[in-house]
């Protein structure tokens, strides 16, 4: 029992040493270092709001346009980052699986948790933003801070599952499938796309987009977390003719990710051990 | 480990092993495709190894030997739990290191000193078990100041240095040695035989893949795999002696050890 519990206190250890490394190695040798997490998002939110601001600012129901945009990239990004990293992470470390006894499934985690870090540092790029929106300047305050900003807690732990079940998936399926890189560079942009990110859903006006909005994931991750930065909270359970993020439908998507690419990873685990 | 077979530390048993191998290496999914419309999908299967079983005692050396591709490195994979066998189970009473390969996961951009750590989490140990064997390390890899700086600074005989001190000054049961023992230059190679003798005295028990006459020195006992089968396990003179006998020997084979598919893959070639 105890050889369990030191086994599992092992593999957090290591998986804590990986996650490390990558954020480390991510940021390696550039000048600031790991500012560039916190500067990155916020460069991307001023282009694209300069950009975008004129067709689709009116349209955020209540919610300030560059905060909009910058919610929703860096929930996004949770995803966007652990799994496009996770690709191609099982043949990154064809020696240590082949000649070591680690664990497979550390791999994709360490990536998934390393996105998390990074969101950390896209959220404070988030909270300057809003504190500088918030400021009784240029005609402001264009944002009031919600209290509700704190249960960001409650949507975090989806969206990690939701990524780690797709990057369990996709690291396996890479191994014996290289050009799955392509294919989901492509996945991925298109997602981006059918994903409100500049955009809103109801600035398109479309019954059945909004409809079928509801079967996108990342649909509910993004407008969960931007309900909470208007002070609302998300309902929690959903109804076929509801159009609005619920958290059950979260937690539901992920626990089916999750699922899936587990038993995909389990199915082919000894194969990638050989195939690599 | 309380069941009577408390000297036993590695049971390997019945142990098959079969991949399955496209006949051209498909790794893309356009390359699937195509091929599957054009029905030029052959897969092959080769059985690896066919019912190997032995088992290894406590305190002892034994050496694996045989030709290239007789399986001798996947039962070593076995043997460590890294891949599971299509049948048959090898099990382990006790720690094991497995030494395939030194440094498994060096990070370049990290310091000797990280790369300790997490070579040594890899390896699976904790955190409070690295602190304790820090010293050890460092002063048995001889890299001095050479610790705080980045690896991929490293000469390749530093890197192995580094590898094999990490691999065995953590406290383990059992040793997989896969033909690493030609590590750095005379004076650390010495070095390296004097640990192993040192571990060896200790009560530790390995595993030796080897081609050389070098293992004589630890191991009594010899394992000779011949085309995924044991062909004869015993004391280590006389298995060395029908190994060479038989290398030498080439083509006339004398006992009717059924040629694994490695052998007629690469005969085909």
């Amino acid at each position: 029992m105890t050889k369990k519990r030191n086994n599992l206190g092992q593999r957090m250890y290591l998986l804590q040493l990986l996650v490390r490394r990558n954020i480390k190695n991510q940021y390696y040798r550039s000048f600031i270092g790991v500012l560039w997490t916190v500067l990155n998002p916020l460069l991307n939110m001023i282009v694209m709001a300069f950009v975008f601001s004129a067709i689709f600012g009116r349209h955020t129901d209540g919610l300030d346009y560059p905060i909009y945009i910058l919610s929703g990239n860096i929930i996004f990004g949770i995803m966007r980052g652990s799994t496009s990293s996770s690709l191609g992470c099982l043949v990154g470390q064809r020696d240590m699986l082949q000649k070591t006894k680690v664990p497979i499934e550390i791999f994709p985690a360490a990536n998934v948790f390393s996105a998390l870090v990074t969101f950390g540092f896209s959220f404070i790029a988030l909270l300057l933003v809003a504190g500088f929106r918030a400021l009784p300047i240029f005609g402001g305050p264009y944002f009031v801070f919600p209290w509700q900003i704190v249960l960001v807690l409650l949507i975090l732990p989806a969206v990690t599952i939701f990524s780690l079940g797709i990057s369990y998936f996709l690291s396996a399926l890479f191994v014996f499938f290289r050009d799955i890189k392509h294919i989901y560079s492509v996945v991925l942009t298109l997602w981006t796309y059918l994903t409100p990110l500049f955009y809103s859903v109801e600035a398109l006006g479309s019954a059945t987009v909004t409809k079928a909005m509801m079967f996108n994931p990342m649909f509910h991750y993004v407008e969960g977390f931007r309900e909470l930065l208007r002070g609302d909270i998300p309902n929690l359970m959903f109804s076929f003719s509801s159009t609005e993020p619920s958290i059950l439908l979260m937690y539901i998507f992920a626990a089916a990710s999750l699922i899936i690419g587990w038993a995909f990873l389990e199915a082919c685990k000894n194969k990638i051990a050989a195939y690599l | 480990m309380e069941n009577g077979r408390r000297d036993v530390v590695l049971e390997v048993r019945d142990v098959t092993m079969k991949f399955n191998k496209y006949e051209v290496g498909v790794n893309s999914l356009k390359e699937l495709v195509v091929r599957a419309f054009k029905k030029n999908l052959k897969k092959k299967k080769f059985e690896c190894l066919k019912g190997v079983s032995f088992d290894v005692h406590r305190g002892e050396a034994v050496a694996l030997i045989g030709k290239n591709g007789a399986g001798k490195s996947t039962l070593l994979k076995i043997v460590s739990g890294i891949l599971k066998p299509t049948t048959g189970y090898a099990r382990r009473y006790g720690r094991i290191t497995p030494l395939l390969k030194l440094g498994a996961g060096f990070d370049g951009n990290a310091t000797g000193l990280e790369n300790i750590y997490l070579n040594a989490a890899i390896l699976g140990y904790t955190k409070k078990e690295t602190d304790e064997k820090l010293n050890d390390i460092i002063e048995f890899s001889e890299l001095g100041d050479f610790i705080y700086s980045p690896i991929k600074t490293y000469s390749s005989g530093m890197l192995a240095r580094l590898g094999f001190s990490i691999a065995v000054s953590m406290e383990s049961e059992i040793l997989l040695i896969d033909e690493i023992l030609a590590v750095g230059d005379i004076a650390f190679n010495k070095k390296c035989h004097a640990k192993l003798a040192e571990l060896q005295q200790k009560g530790l028990t390995f595993l030796i893949v080897s081609h050389g006459e070098a293992v004589k020195r630890y191991c009594k006992r010899a394992i000779w795999i011949d085309g995924g089968l044991v062909r004869e396990d015993g004391d280590i003179t006389t298995v060395f002696k029908h190994y060479t006998d038989a290398m030498m020997a080439k083509k006339p084979q004398p006992a009717p050890a059924p040629k694994a598919g490695v052998e007629q893959l690469i005969a085909k070639k």
